[in-house]
């Protein structure tokens, strides 16, 4: 009995190890290849061998001059950043609502909420283009390509998105804390102020984390509604692809380094936040 | 909450609670942003787009939108029968995008289940393989997209290399074209969104009681008579959430075959996020735009409907 166990577990422990080398190299593998292409001299990716004869960092240095890398990084900062802390402040103050009070419109308002994080988001992008298009014509102003649309634009999916997420955690602060105050005399405002706010503060933290890499991820509303001013990484990213489309050469030694650039940073956010991310999955929050 | 209200109430509560539900007044004012925001940038635009789709609204007709042609049921129609201009019928995407959602969250599961119980016990390094696990899923997808457009490049891309290297398929197999195109979309999506399920499922574990495991040992139970009598049952309520939300992401995917196709895809690549990207903005027919994407929006209702039901909105507090 104990030997048939003890072979039982070796073999468990066996194949735990087997799988783990090969959930590494599949995970490792695709990225390891960028790394090297994104090293590899422009005239040698697509030759015969894999490995280039000499490791060209110019990749690293040319690929802020081929497209406005920096320029772009930096709205995709100044946009996702704003979305992030609009999404939070404007989900602050509603999820307390949601939270703490049984009113009339409570139940479809959360189911809407709901509903809004389900829909396509391209079938938003229609509309409001079309809106934004009307009310151009009619004002003659430009909004597509503006900080400002591409910011409200990103609220319809971040600020459902952030409501929900606030919510789950306004539901574990206790709310004896805030009756205490309000016997005190604590006005509603100063309830959420001085007593709320510092117990959700991680909860607003990690809903903005969460906000900021929605913006920062999105390729569709970029697409159409920035112009080369504003646009993002993501969108800036393509520009690499589209010479190829049209025909031109692809550097796809810049273009992997360029990648890696705009998607480590995030990588390393969200292994920070780790720990979080566990519980805000097992709430509901939604990636596409 | 129902047991404690039960208890007798003197007049003296009475006054109290009343004095209470006075100040107990939910503050209108702190949710009408959000009220008036989601109203301005979802639902008007959600009620433009019902308008939209009984017209024939494109890019010459905007500039006098009130006076578009009204032309009925003529883009639903049209999308099922002839779709964009350039790329596939709506009808056939639609069939590409069940295919491939139903297909992606039936190979992730397994996989995400299997990799939650490799880091569930405590082993040297579990934090690192934990840290690692997360890297495909929080990589930015568009990043993914770059990664396994390159990956799966005809003739030079390490697939082809390796698939070549191995005699087990030319060198020129086509990926990122024609019929493969869907099983290049496949594998990339897989490779990019397995550890949601294993997320998922490592939070479920967190809920199972260590008892369960201890007495099934005692009794002489297998590790996989343990698996299925104790895990799975219990992993049953988070995995059928999981379940459903994957299949609606991926669904509404349009990043990954995006930028890993470019515009427009092969139709067996063009999922019904990407047919109405390229009908709206590439050929600027927005009508019929609209009407496609008011067809993905009546069939996300059928999933969205169970992940409604199944978070019980009425009974938590949350």
């Amino acid at each position: 009995m104990t030997h048939s166990m003890s072979l039982e577990r070796r073999f468990w422990q066996r194949l735990r190890i087997v799988l783990l080398i090969v959930f590494g190299l599949a995970i490792l593998l695709p990225i390891a290849y960028v790394v090297l292409v994104s090293l590899t001299p422009d005239t040698e990716v697509g030759g015969g061998s894999i490995f280039p004869t000499h490791i060209a960092w110019d990749n690293y240095r040319l690929m802020w001059s081929t497209v406005h890398l920096a320029h772009d990084i930096g709205n995709s900062v100044l946009i996702s950043g704003c979305t992030g802390v609009l999404a939070t402040l404007v989900a602050l103050l509603a999820s307390y609502v949601l939270s703490r009070f049984r009113f009339r419109g409570r139940k479809p308002f959360m189911v809407s909420l709901i509903t809004m994080q389900t829909i396509p988001q391209v079938m938003m992008l229609l509309p409001l283009f079309v809106i934004l298009v009307i009310i151009q014509n009619a004002l003659r102003v430009h909004l597509v390509g503006q900080y400002v649309t591409i910011i409200v634009t990103y609220l319809t999916f971040a600020l459902p998105f952030a409501c929900w997420l606030l919510l789950s955690y306004m539901a574990n602060i206790p709310i004896e804390l805030e009756e205490a105050a309000q016997m005190d005399g604590c006005t509603r405002w100063q309830v959420l102020t001085r007593i709320v706010l510092p117990l959700i503060l991680p909860g607003m933290v990690v809903t903005f984390v969460f906000s900021f890499l929605l913006g920062w991820s999105d390729v569709l509303f970029a697409s159409v509604l920035t112009t080369p001013s504003t646009q993002t990484v993501a969108v800036g990213l393509q520009s690499y692809i589209a010479t190829g489309e049209s025909g031109g050469s692809v550097f796809w030694g810049q273009l992997m380094a360029a990648s890696l650039t705009s998607g480590i940073p995030v990588v390393v956010i969200f292994l920070f936040f780790q720990k979080f991310i566990i519980g805000g999955l097992a709430n509901g929050a939604v990636k596409g | 909450m129902v047991d404690q209200s039960n208890v007798s109430i003197s007049a003296q509560s009475i006054s109290v609670r009343r004095d209470r539900r006075k100040r107990n007044r939910p503050p209108y004012w702190m949710i009408a942003p959000a009220v008036f925001l989601l109203a301005v940038i979802v639902a008007a635009p959600f009620l433009v787009s019902i308008y939209t789709s009984f017209t024939s609204l494109n890019q010459y007709s905007i500039g006098n939108w009130l006076h578009a042609p009204f032309v009925g049921l003529k883009n639903y129609i049209s999308a099922f029968t002839q779709g964009s201009a350039i790329g596939a019928s709506a009808l056939q995407s639609l069939w590409v995008s069940v295919a491939f959602s139903l297909l992606t969250t039936l190979c992730i599961t397994p996989i995400g289940i299997v990799a939650a119980l490799l880091v569930n016990t405590p082993f040297r390094g579990r934090s690192w393989v934990r840290a690692l696990f997360l890297i495909p899923y929080v990589m930015p997808v568009f990043v993914n997209a770059i990664t396994w457009r390159l990956l799966f490049m005809n003739g030079w891309g390490l697939v082809d290399k390796v698939l070549a290297w191995l005699h087990l398929a030319s060198v020129n197999t086509f990926w990122l074209i024609g019929p493969n195109s869907f099983w290049a979309m496949v594998i990339a999506d897989v490779w990019s969104s397995w550890p949601f399920i294993y997320l998922m499922v490592l939070a479920g574990l967190q809920g199972i009681p260590n008892d369960l495991y201890e007495s099934a040992y005692m009794d002489g139970a297998t590790q996989v008579r343990c698996f299925f009598s104790i895990t799975l049952p219990s992993l049953r309520p988070i995995l059928s959430l999981a379940l459903l939300l994957s299949t609606l992401n991926h669904f509404n995917n349009f990043t990954l075959p995006f930028i890993m196709f470019g515009t427009p895809p092969s139709p067996q690549a063009d999922v019904l996020p990407l047919n109405v990207y390229v009908t709206s903005f590439q050929t600027f027919n927005f009508g019929l735009g609209a009407a496609m994407s008011l067809i993905t929006l009546v069939l996300m209702m059928i999933p969205a409907y169970f992940y409604i039901r199944m978070l019980r909105l009425g009974e938590a507090t949350t």
